[in-house]
This record gives C-alpha cells, sequence and structure tokens, in this order.
C-alpha cells in the first residue's frame, strides 16, 4: 500500500469539479468530481447507464461537458478533441483495442507516430518495442508477428504499451479484462501495477467488482451520472453492490438470498 | 520480480523460448511451408501459374517462348501493368475503381486531341491528361469521403461518364493516328535499352538487396538485437541476380528489353518503396486493415483515401498515354473491353486481397505478366475473342477464389 500512502500525499494530475453532460433532456453526468494523482490506480464503476462511459469519453476529448471545469496539472484546459487529450498526455485504452490485425506488433505500437516517416526506421522501433514491452515485463514472444495471432491478453499488452509509447501522465483503460480469461487477467493487473509503479495515474472501468478491488487504489461509484460514494479496496463487496444500486434491498441481494434459501430447504429435505 | 530473467544475455528479440529462431536454410524452408498452409500465399500462385501457362502454350505453339514474343509481351505488359499499379492502391484500402479503363481511354484521347489536332506540345499534353486523372480521382475520393458513396458505385458511375467524355472529345471520326515517326510512338513501340543496361539493371537488385541486409544487419548488432540471417539474405540476392540475368540474356537474343517495361518496372519500384518504407504506405496498411483503428492512432484517414483515389486514376490515365503509344492512335476503342478487368485481375492474381489489408506492387508486375501471357497465347492460337473472354473471365474468377479461400485460412491460421 505504499504506493497509494504517497499517492494522496501528491498533487492530483487531474482534477474534475463539477462536470455535468447533457444530450438534450437527458443528463448523463451531473456535478461529477474526481481527482487522481500520480502513482494512483482509480477505479470508475457503476451499473449500466451510470455514466462511465461518458465521463471517459470527455476525458479523451470525444465528448465537451456541458458545465464544469477540467484542471490538468495546475492548470484549466478544454479538451478539444481526441488528439488534444492525446497531446497533453491523457491517452485512453478503448474496450475493443483499436488494433490492425494485418500489422504486426511494431507497426501498431508505432502507428501514426512512426520514426523517420519518409524511409522509416525499423531497426529503431524495434528496439523502442522490445524496450518499452520489456519495462511492462509484457509476455509478447515476438514483435514482428501480425497482431491477429497474438491471444487477448497479449492485444491487451500491445493496446496498453502503445498508449504508454507518447508518455502520458494518465491512461484510462476501458474494461480492460472484459474478454480475459484467468490467467490473462492477473497478467493484465499486474500490468497497471507496473504502469501505477512508474507514476502515472490510472484510470480503469470496470464491473469485474474482483478486479476492480484487487488493483484499485480508490473506487469511485457512479449511479445514475452522480457521485455515489468513493470506497477503498477494503470495501466488502456487499457494501460496493449497495452503492452501484442505490439499495440495501436490491436484485442481487435478492438473488442470493433465495439461492441461499433454496440451499436451506435442500438442507433440511435431507 | 522473484523469478531472475535468466536468459538477458540473449538479444531482445530472442529472448523468448517459445519463438523458433531457426535461420538454417530447412528453417527457412519449414518457415514457408508453414507460410503457405495456413493461407500466406504470396507470390506462389503467379509463379505456378506463369510455369503451368509457360507449358501449355508452348507445347500448343512454341513460337510463344520465342525471344521476341516474350519482348513483345513485355510492351504489352507495361500499359495495363501501370494501371494496374493504381489498382493495388485502391484494393489496398478495400476500396475499388471500376472506371481505370475508361479513365485510360480519356486520357488517349486528350493526348490525340490536344497534341494532334491541337498542336499543343506532347509534354503539355501529357501533363494535361495526368492532371485529369488526378482530378478524376479526387472527384471520387470526394464522393467517398464526404458523400459516402460506396466506390464501386461512384467509379462506376465514372465508367460510363468518361467513357462519354472520350466519345465527345474523339468526336466523329472515332480515332486519330498518332505521327509514327514521333518520340511517343516510337516508345511504345521501337525504343528498347542498350544491352550493357539491361545486364547493370539485372544486377542492381540483387546488390541493393545485400548492401541493405548487410547495413539492417549491423545497426541490428549495434542496437542488441540478434543480425538477420546473412546467408539466406545472400541466397536471396544470389537467385534473383540470376533469374533476373538470365531473363535478360534471353530477351537480349531478341530485341532486348523496352523502355517502356523499365519505365513500369520503375513506377512499380518506387511505388513499392512507398507503401513499405514510409509512413504514408503503413497508414494505407492501417487504414485498410482496420480503418477505426487508423483513425484512433491519429491517421488522417480521409486524406490516405484521397492519395488512394488520385494515384489510382492518375496511373491509369498514365497507362492510358502508354496505351496510345502502343497503338499509335486515340480511338474509341482504347480502354474498353478487358483493360478493366485485366488491371483488376493483375493485382489480385499477383497477390493483392480484394479485402483490403494486403498487397504489393509487385503484385501487379507478376500479376499483369500472367493475364498477358494468357492473352498473347490465346492470340497466337488465333482463337475468337470470344473465347478469349471466357477463358480470361475463367482465370479471374479463379483468382479471387484463390484470394477467398487463403483469406479464411489465414483467419483461422492467425495471419489476418
Amino acid at each position: 500500500m505504499s504506493a497509494s500512502m504517497q499517492a494522496s500525499a501528491a498533487e492530483p494530475i487531474l482534477r474534475l469539479r463539477g462536470i455535468s453532460k447533457n444530450f438534450g433532456a437527458v443528463s448523463a453526468l451531473t456535478d461529477i468530481d474526481l481527482d487522481v494523482r500520480p502513482g494512483e490506480v482509480v477505479a470508475l464503476v457503476g451499473d449500466n447507464g451510470a455514466g462511465k462511459s461518458t465521463l471517459v469519453k470527455i476525458l479523451a476529448g470525444v465528448f465537451q461537458p456541458s458545465a464544469g471545469t477540467i484542471e490538468y496539472l495546475g492548470q484549466q484546459v478544454i479538451l478539444s478533441g481526441p488528439g488534444k487529450a492525446l497531446e497533453l498526455g491523457i491517452a485512453t485504452v478503448f474496450q475493443d483495442l483499436a488494433l490492425c490485425e494485418n500489422l504486426d506488433v511494431v507497426a501498431n505500437l508505432f502507428l501514426g507516430h512512426e520514426l523517420s516517416p519518409w524511409q522509416l526506421d525499423e531497426v529503431g522501433m524495434e528496439l523502442r518495442a522490445w524496450s518499452l514491452l520489456r519495462e511492462l515485463a509484457a509476455r509478447i514472444p515476438s514483435v514482428r508477428q501480425p497482431i491477429a495471432s497474438l491471444s487477448g491478453g497479449q492485444r491487451q499488452t500491445v493496446a496498453i504499451a502503445r498508449s504508454l509509447l507518447l508518455q502520458p501522465k494518465i491512461i484510462m483503460l476501458d474494461e480492460p479484462t472484459a474478454a480475459l480469461g484467468v490467467a490473462q487477467t492477473a497478467e493484465v493487473l499486474n500490468l497497471i501495477e507496473r504502469v501505477r509503479d512508474r507514476g502515472l495515474g490510472v484510470i480503469i472501468i470496470s464491473h469485474n467488482m474482483e478486479d476492480v478491488r484487487a488493483v484499485a487504489d480508490r473506487i469511485i461509484v457512479l449511479r445514475l451520472g452522480r457521485n455515489n460514494g468513493v470506497f477503498t479496496a477494503e470495501t466488502t463487496h456487499q457494501e460496493l453492490v449497495t452503492a452501484i444500486t442505490g439499495a440495501a434491498e436490491n436484485s442481487v441481494t435478492r438473488r442470493q438470498k433465495s439461492r441461499s434459501d433454496q440451499a436451506i430447504s435442500r438442507e433440511a429435505g435431507l | 520480480m522473484t523469478n531472475p530473467d535468466p536468459i538477458s544475455a540473449a538479444s531482445l528479440d530472442r529472448a523468448d523460448s517459445r519463438v523458433r529462431n531457426d535461420e538454417s536454410f530447412a528453417g527457412a524452408l519449414r518457415g514457408f511451408v508453414d507460410r503457405i498452409r495456413s493461407g500466406d500465399l504470396g507470390m506462389l500462385p503467379v509463379i505456378l501459374g506463369l510455369v503451368i501457362i509457360s507449358i501449355v502454350f508452348t507445347a500448343l505453339n512454341p513460337v510463344f517462348l520465342a525471344p521476341n514474343n516474350l519482348v513483345n509481351l513485355l510492351f504489352d505488359c507495361a500499359t495495363v501493368g501501370v494501371i494496374s499499379l493504381g489498382i493495388v492502391c485502391v484494393l489496398m484500402l478495400g476500396e475499388i475503381d471500376l472506371s481505370v479503363g475508361s479513365m485510360s481511354g480519356l486520357a488517349s484521347a486528350i493526348i490525340g486531341v490536344l497534341w494532334v489536332n491541337t498542336g499543343i506540345p506532347l509534354p503539355l499534353a501529357i501533363i494535361a491528361a495526368l492532371a485529369t486523372g488526378a482530378l478524376v480521382g479526387l472527384v471520387y475520393a470526394v464522393f467517398y469521403t464526404r458523400l459516402g458513396m460506396p466506390s464501386f458505385v461512384a467509379t462506376l458511375a465514372g465508367l460510363l461518364a468518361l467513357l462519354g467524355m472520350q466519345l465527345y472529345l474523339l468526336g466523329s471520326t472515332g480515332s486519330i493516328n498518332l505521327p509514327f515517326q514521333s518520340d511517343l510512338v516510337r516508345f511504345g513501340q521501337i525504343m528498347i535499352m542498350p544491352a550493357w543496361l539491361s545486364y547493370l539493371l539485372a544486377i542492381l537488385p540483387g546488390a541493393l538487396l545485400l548492401a541493405r541486409g548487410w547495413h539492417t544487419s549491423k545497426r541490428r548488432v549495434e542496437a542488441g538485437l540478434a543480425p538477420l540471417a546473412m546467408r539466406l539474405v545472400i541466397a536471396k540476392a544470389v537467385t534473383l541476380t540470376l533469374a533476373l540475368g538470365i531473363a535478360a540474356w534471353y530477351l537480349h537474343l531478341g530485341r532486348g528489353i523496352p523502355w517502356m517495361f523499365a519505365l513500369f518496372v520503375l513506377i512499380a519500384v518506387v511505388l513499392n518503396y512507398g507503401l513499405t518504407r514510409t509512413k504514408w504506405g503503413r497508414s494505407m496498411f492501417a487504414v485498410g486493415g482496420n480503418r477505426e483503428a487508423a483513425r484512433r492512432a491519429g491517421i488522417n484517414v480521409n486524406r490516405i483515401y484521397v492519395s488512394a483515389f488520385v494515384i489510382c486514376s492518375t496511373l491509369a490515365a498514365a497507362g492510358g498515354i502508354l496505351g496510345a503509344s502502343r497503338l499509335a492512335s486515340s480511338s474509341q476503342q482504347a480502354g474498353t473491353g478487358d483493360v478493366n478487368l485485366n488491371a483488376i485481375a493483375a493485382a489480385v492474381i499477383g497477390g493483392t486481397s480484394l479485402f483490403g489489408g494486403r498487397g504489393s506492387a509487385w503484385s501487379a508486375v507478376l500479376g499483369i505478366i500472367v493475364i498477358q501471357a494468357i492473352s498473347n497465347g490465346l492470340t497466337l492460337l488465333n482463337l475468337s475473342s470470344s473465347l478469349r473472354y471466357m477463358i480470361t473471365g475463367a482465370v479471374l474468377a479463379i483468382a479471387v477464389i484463390v484470394d477467398s479461400l487463403a483469406r479464411r485460412s489465414r483467419v483461422t491460421h492467425g495471419r489476418a
């Protein structure tokens, strides 16, 4: 926990105050506050429609907020487009990864940012790719393979490594473990911790409470577009579910109750 | 880090034990067989095709392999081949240009009208024809990127519109003869490279391959990566030099290698460099492979589409000019008939995928040699054009089927 102790002392890289976003009459986000400090993993959780994706899109520069301020490194900024966010140092790894399957790992890492555009520096790019992957202790067998031949976890690794290429201060991961198996999920979580240990701020969105509690320093719950509490990894599953669904009595608890009732009656029947 | 890295002594790219790094000839051969079996056919269909074509046509008419017939073949290849190079660019993006035939016809009409009828100097006429091509490509690109019109439909409309313009320009006479003594016609019919230059150019690719291999290898070692397998590079260079040398020697038993074919190969070399060694080429592959990913990586996708359509139409116009010089006339027939399909078929047969994201400039060069060899062989057999169309159509169908099957196999083998 030393990393998070140190993190809470540092100045936030990113500070959102009173962010709101309306789509016509619908307010997708209302009065959201969010701080991200260097070397900290912040998890955004919430049910479908809670506004997580809208918030990520605002930070990625895809949407502009209807109200509120964004401070980045102490300066108020306007994220007018995806290019602007990248330029400032806010990198996003989208859920569908957006990799070109027909190109190899090196080409994907450097896509749009190739070294020496008129005479590609393949050796330089390959070297940089290896050192980047090595810093992340990533297990990619060969960087000259097309992406099509990599597993889901390896693709996620490439996508994360690519977001780090431009040396961002903050990296946002949208559902990084959604499509992964057990071992690959663990690898990606390790990767997130390594990124954090390099002093970056990490924002992760996930539906998987276990993953969130395994890696997050702070868990921010969104509900119906509003802040609904800040929790830590020590929070119980029950408390988190309560915060997400907004009631101690909800479909999750009812289901658990009915299952345990069934189990009890089955035991009683025996 | 609980487990120490036992292999840190190995170069960065050789550290993972899961990758087979077999650099012997047997290893290279095994890799080649693996690639073929997974559907990564590369140049294999073309080479097989050429061998079969040569055997069949030589058996039917021995003239087919005579040096002078092959020289004629190269003259014919250059015109449609240049068009096919442009087709490679649009196919790379998963788009198509069906109007290249009409564009080449229009370019030949522009040459005839401006140069012969109006007396404007030839270079200016050529520039006008190429500029028209570029403009047409720009229009397609605007239709596609701004108006969301599928390239298939936009260029189909272009096919008719450009044909109409060609007929309008040529007027009632229907055809304009180009002066036989002019450089343009001599370029398309007689001009041959001197033998010494042919041999020199035959040595060049192998030498460049060696030099680049050696240079890259040195840089990789300096950077801490494993060097290239120089034995394989040398083997490749020697094979290439031998093949080109023998071809040059054989062609010089006849008239020699046409300058027009040299121009075609030069354009192919430039395009190949652009596609494989520049940021633009990388972006072309990326947009063809996954357009959304390319956009998110910060590539200006629309500009890539514009570049591809403009290059395609401009090269189609260039092909039309070469066609006019080959036939010594600008006629209503120029660019009609099978020109369109031959250009597209050449690219596909050579290994450029119709589905985007895969291809190379060399596919057009090799593909057009196959297409023209078939057409030339059938002409030697005095077959009627009805039969020739049917056979060429069947060959195109086979090429597309091979492409589709290979693609399916690549998907299941994780080669995209």
